[in-house]
């Protein structure tokens, strides 16, 4: 028993870690109420978390999925650049957005990490990781899909101190403020990730005061290996064996792909292994991901399928092992750009998907629209001839499973707490106005359990001279059904000229420029289908004529079911025999 | 005589007041699903003399009942061509974050009864398409077809202007006189057209239970009593009439909860204290909300079914701001597959109940932990206490694993049932920037003043109140409200350019229908109080503040006021303020109260001592210092007022106990309350 360990009562303990999880929780709030971006209390694309003194996560507070685990290794890269020689002190603050040095994502993601001292002694860290608005480089808001290197793409961070025992260093401000397009926004999100990082500070040692500093220390152990000990036991109870799948990056933005990418999962009684070899080299054009991205990504879909319940905490992963090349697609290297990492790494969160769904059905299902499908559109406003951004990820389907149809128009697994933009405020502030806003009915995805619908979002352009830079990732190959599933669609847009003129289907394209009354159509895949289509109940089938998800031809073709267009009333026919 | 009746989920309580002042309750069984049986149950227990209400006020679970159980009426909807799916892809976000098989919340109204109509309004209000009344004939008459009962209506930007919402309702009627139809509209006047679309379609769904159930209810009291004024209680904490709360019943969703929160702030006003936190334990649940100033906060950010793993359904309703979290008196401890010891969210419910109630309860509850600590005594439950059956019960399923004896385990839950009510007030109170010591702690329901003294101290809050009638302090609430109307419309206009004549325009339109709705509801306009609020922002941000603002005509210096306080309650909130940055009122909102007499309430004689009241002492298990220590315990009613009792101490009143540790001492106010100093600094 691990509470015999120690002589400090369960319940103590239990009151400590809970301490801890709502200080994680307290530092969340922190950062979204003092942000003044959009993208970070909107889309409330940021992180942030505690980890014990060498690094290993206790609490982390997500916005979305795909920043799981990349705090501690910012904290890891602190302690190898700072670690020895007590270079680090009380009031130190390191910022990182170097995406091959502990940084992971892109260089959008700037990170701090606050070192919290007790006595003396260092204990724990503080450290979240936010998205800016703007990094610099070659376009405005930064990321971008045709970038050549990293130097195009912004701003980096190689792991400095920002503050240096409580001194800021204006110098480091001063050269961020020159290099950014919008100064007030990006240093705004920086004070206000200075602030959260002091919260989790002041509530630890506040902890500390109470309970006393080896009660921490013992909660934190045991909080790791509680962790350790429930994901263990989630092990044990998946299918023993390796497990292969294979699959694509379609493009790298500028002209090259699609490029291979695979993986080999082996699940014995105490470990999880990726290996990812063979995969694609690293790649000219920015859809390169880093190693510490990697492992975000595997961890996103070891969490799916152990437990996705839990509090997160570094002792759940260590049953995780992830082989790769080095310098591969998923193990980029500098100088490799990496704005648009997140579609490589939803292509190895996929991969294992993929090769786990018809062996772990209760907790996997078909594959989903397996793209950010990431939409920046520029211009200005009809009325107040203001210049407006629209930012944002686009909703899709996703698959069918057992027992469950797939949900319809539902970010990407890599987002999460996001949310889509209403109509009606889309409509005030920017210089469009939406045709429509509708579930994409394409016929496909049938199964026993369907996928969910994608979406069409139509933007008629109001103004001339506007600019839409779209990243619709998995426009080539549909996506896949399980359980004989049939497969769902392609993620895709065209451009609907005023002038009768149609063009397209494209997937990623940059500053595509639209005139006044242009419309924009914006498509996003149907999930893939799970089981065979013709056991899907025929009353079902029938329904899903009524509600126009699928026309009596396919209620047909696909199902096995005749329905009457009028009635409804429907009979079964000969293949379901 | 003013009588409330609240149903709950296993009682339905009823206060009234007597014409001596004196306050008096009486609780019957609550009897699903003719609630109103309940009602007259409940009527009749109290033994009062029916036909001398001269007011009757009703707190109902109807609403809300009829949502989560899915027993409304066949409701089919109306939207803007092109916009007919925005209910089923909602806002497209995932709380569950690592869950591959997370399941998006189902519409309330399927696909093919969702249809949609030529018609157009640009953000401005302006309008592009006119309505295609054609179309509506035809949906109108497919409705028909399909057996449909209810008819919510909802194009884009009827909030700005709603004509085309108003004439496809009154085509509506012409056609088909005996649906229930509701236009986005009439229920709420905010942007975003998922919120809104999802609220009139749920009031829709509601609209025929709730009319019968109030018919009945109506029916039933008109039986022996003609003349009383009918209230029913909404969820922003006031009354409305029978009649108006039909039009819009998703108003009553909240209907009893907030009423104890409602009651809270009248009884600070009585005692001289204006900030409060508010905290109701029931069964299953704990429920807290802040008041600051005596104001009793109000918004629409209300979702039923949200929880940190599924998105709900938004309701754009005016709520009173509670935070709910799933641990009561019923709460089940266990212990997870690490075994870490938890309490709560499940519940042994009222059937079978925690394992001392003897009705079959297996699993160890918060309830039972109180009973073998000796915080409760097996004499006062309504059952057959077995005493050895909850200690086994508790040694087997929570104490063996950490070696240790029941009362230690006992101990144990209620430590970490108070730790996660602890993160549930601070959630309200110090996470929202304010500081618990300039708060008073006032704690109701059948567990608030078991937990509340512990948990004040732990907070940092100096006084607790455990107030007259707490078991039954919703129905109190009740008899003490007004009735309340909250007018929320959205206005998008920046500070700096704001037409201050439109501005007056804006409101008098707003307190016109308000004297309007007043009027129907027989109050005058002298009873009539506004107050009115700027829900505003920063330019290009998206969450608002609630600023008080001043009623009459603003003067250009009274705008320059209403920007400084905004970005005062900016910074209070959010840490920061901008200075330079422009400022944007996204929402009007006016809160109108229409006032009506209410009971005084009697300070109370007691020619009682210390001795009278004292039953017993008896041991109880304390953590701090820990072990048994002999306790004294009273009687509530029969205690002296003002005399002092120090901690540990026990007081015990139909259906509820209070505990005060050592280092804590309590007293008997003049309207009987109890006051209890906490020791926090």
């Amino acid at each position: 028993m691990l509470m015999n360990e120690t002589k400090i009562d369960p319940f103590t303990l239990e009151i400590v870690k809970d301490s801890l999880l709502a200080a994680g929780d307290e530092m969340f709030i922190a950062l979204a109420k003092t942000s003044m971006s959009p993208i970070i209390y909107e889309v409330l694309d940021y992180a942030s978390g505690l980890t014990d003194a060498k690094g290993q996560l206790l609490t982390q507070g997500n916005g979305v999925t795909g920043f799981i685990g990349m705090l501690s290794y910012m904290v890891k890269q602190t302690l190898n650049k700072y670690g020895e020689n007590d270079k680090l002190k009380p009031g130190d603050i390191i910022v990182i957005n170097d995406p091959y040095g502990g940084g992971g994502s892109h260089l959008s993601d700037v990170g701090l990490v606050m070192p919290i001292f007790y006595d003396g002694e260092l204990i724990a860290f503080s450290a979240n990781k936010a998205h800016w608005t703007e990094v610099g480089g070659k376009d405005p808001g930064s990321f971008t899909n045709d970038s050549r290197d990293i130097f195009q793409e912004g701003l980096q961070f190689p792991s400095v101190k920002l503050f240096d025992g409580g001194k800021l260093n204006e110098g480091l401000v001063e050269i961020i403020q020159a290099n950014v397009r919008f100064p007030d926004l990006s240093l705004g999100d920086m004070w206000a990730q200075v602030a959260a990082l002091k919260t989790g500070e002041r509530r630890v040692k506040e902890i500390c005061d109470k309970y006393g500093k080896d009660v921490i220390l013992t909660a934190i152990d045991n909080q790791l290996n509680h962790g350790e000990t429930i994901s263990r036991q989630e092990l044990k109870k998946l299918p023993k064996g390796t497990f292969s799948a294979n699959g694509f990056v379609e493009t790298d933005g500028i002209g090259n792909g699609p490029f291979p990418i695979k993986v080999e999962v082996t699940i014995t009684d105490d470990e999880f292994v990726c290996d990812f070899r063979g995969s694609s080299q690293q790649v000219p054009g920015p859809v390169n991901c880093s190693f510490t991205g990697l492992a975000s990504a595997v961890r996103t879909i070891f969490l799916a399928i152990t437990n996705p319940d839990q509090n997160v905490n570094d002792g759940v992963f260590r049953p995780l092992k992830i082989i790769v090349d080095d310098r591969s697609i998923m193990s980029a290297e500098r100088p490799a750009p990496t704005s648009n990492y997140f579609e490589t790494m939803l292509g190895c969160t996929d991969l294992i998907w993929k090769a786990l769904a018809p062996h772990i059905p209760h907790r996997l299902a078909a594959a989903h629209l397996l793209s950010v499908c990431s939409v920046t559109l520029s211009g200005s406003h009809q009325d107040t001839n203001e210049p407006f951004l629209i930012v944002e990820p686009s909703v899709g389907g996703w698959g069918g499973a057992d027992g469950q149809d797939g949900a319809s128009g539902q970010f990407c697994v890599l987002d999460g707490e996001t949310y889509n933009v209403p109509v009606e405020v889309a409509e005030t502030r920017y210089g469009v106005m939406l045709d429509e806003y509708s579930l994409r009915i394409d016929g496909t995805g049938a199964g026993e359990y369907i996928g969910g619908k994608g979406v069409i979002r139509s933007y008629r352009a109001m103004t001339d001279g506007q600019e839409a830079t779209i990243t619709y990732g998995r426009n080539q190959y549909r996506l896949w059904g399980t359980g004989g599933g049939l497969e769902g669609s392609v993620n895709e847009f065209y451009i609907e000229k005023a002038d009768g003129e149609v063009d397209g289907p494209y997937g990623v394209y940059p500053r595509y420029q639209l005139h006044k009354d242009d419309v924009l159509k914006l498509m996003t895949a149907t999930g893939g289908g799970y089981g065979d289509p013709l056991k899907r109940p025929a009353d079902q089938v029938a329904k899903d004529v009524k509600n126009e998800y699928y026309t009596v031809d396919e209620a047909k073709t696909l199902f096995g079911v005749a329905v009457d267009p009028e009635t409804f009333e429907y009979h079964e026919l000969d293949t379901r025999k | 005589m003013r009588v409330a009746t609240d149903i709950g989920g296993t009682f339905t309580d009823l206060v009234y007041v007597d014409d001596s002042g004196q306050v008096e309750v009486a609780k019957s069984h609550t009897t699903p699903p003719n609630f109103e049986q309940g009602v007259m149950d409940v009527l009749d227990k109290s033994e009062i003399n029916k036909e001398s209400i001269s007011t009757f006020i009703h707190g109902t679970t109807v609403i809300i009942n009829a949502l989560t159980e899915r027993k409304g009426a066949k409701t089919g909807l109306i939207t803007t061509k092109g916009f007919r799916d925005v209910l089923e892809i909602a806002r497209g976000n995932r709380p569950d974050l690592f869950n591959i098989r997370y399941q998006k919340p189902e519409p309330f109204i399927e696909r093919y009864l969702r249809k949609e109509v030529d018609e157009r309004l640009n953000y401005k209000g302006e309008v592009l398409s006119p309505l295609n009344t054609e179309q509506v004939k035809e949906i109108v008459e497919y409705f028909k077809n399909e057996n449909v009962e209810a008819i919510a209506v909802a194009y884009l930007h009827s909030y700005v202007n709603p004509e085309h919402e108003k004439e496809t309702v009154k085509l509506i009627k012409e056609l088909w006189p005996e649906v229930a139809v509701s236009a986005s509209h009439d229920v709420t006047k905010e942007w975003r057209e998922y919120e809104r679309t999802n609220t009139v379609a749920l009031n829709a769904y509601v609209q025929p239970a709730a009319a019968t159930y109030v018919n009945k209810l109506h029916t039933k009291l008109t039986d022996f009593n003609t003349s009383s004024q009918n209230y029913i209680m909404q969820s922003n904490g006031g009354t409305t009439t029978f009649e108006e709360a039909k039009k819009v019943p998703i108003n009553m969703v909240e209907s009893g909860p907030v009423a104890g929160i409602y009651g809270a702030a009248v009884l600070g006003e009585l005692i001289g204290e204006e900030n409060i936190i508010a905290f109701d334990i029931g069964g299953t649940t704990a429920k807290c909300s802040l008041i600051e100033k005596g104001e009793v906060k109000v918004s629409t950010d209300y979702y039923i079914e949200r929880t940190d793993r599924n998105a709900g359904y938004p309701i754009k309703a005016p709520v009173v701001d509670i935070v709910e979290i799933g641990n009561g008196g019923g709460s089940i401890a266990w212990l997870d597959d690490a075994g870490s010891l938890k309490v709560g969210p499940q519940s042994a419910g009222a059937v079978p109940g925690p394992v001392s109630y003897g009705q079959g309860g297996t699993e160890p509850t918060t309830t039972d932990a109180n009973l073998l600590t000796g915080r409760l005594s097996a004499k006062n439950f309504d059952y057959d206490v077995d005493l050895d059956l909850v200690r086994d019960t508790i040694q087997g399923k929570i104490a063996n694993h950490f070696n240790m004896t029941a009362e230690e385990a006992a101990l144990g839950i209620i430590r970490i049932a108070n730790s996660n009510m602890l993160n549930a007030l601070k959630l309200i109170s110090i996470r929202k920037g304010h500081n618990p010591q300039d708060f008073t702690l006032v704690a109701f329901g059948g567990g608030g003043s078991m937990h509340a003294p512990a948990l004040a101290k732990e907070l940092g809050v100096g006084k607790v109140v455990i107030p007259i009638a707490s078991p039954v302090f919703s129905a109190w609430g009740m008899l003490m409200s007004d009735l309340r109307h909250d007018y929320i419309k959205t206005y998008i206009k920046r500070l700096e350019n704001l037409d201050l004549n439109e501005m007056t325009t804006q409101w008098n339109e707003i307190e016109s229908e308000a004297y309007q709705q007043f009027d129907n509801e027989g109050i005058k306009q002298e009873d009539v109080v506004f107050n009115r609020f700027a829900d505003m922002r920063y330019l290009g941000q998206e969450h608002t503040v609630k600023v008080p603002v001043p009623a009459g005509e603003w003067t250009d210096e009274q705008l320059q006021n209403i920007v400084e306080k905004f970005h005062q309650l900016h910074e209070q909130n959010y840490t920061f303020r901008l200075d330079d940055t422009g400022t944007e009122i996204v929402n009007l909102h006016v809160t109108a109260f229409g006032k009506v007499q209410k009971p005084i309430v009697q300070k109370i004689e007691r020619n009682t001592t210390l001795d009278d009241a004292k039953i017993e002492t008896r041991d109880v298990y304390f953590e701090n210092p820990n072990g048994w220590v002999a306790t004294d315990v009273y009687q509530r009613e029969l205690l002296p007022v003002n005399e002092e009792i120090q901690g540990p101490a026990i007081i015990e009143e139909k259906a509820a106990v209070t505990v005060i540790y050592e280092g804590q001492s309590l007293k008997v106010d003049d309207y009987g309350n109890l006051i209890i100093e906490t020791g926090a600094r």
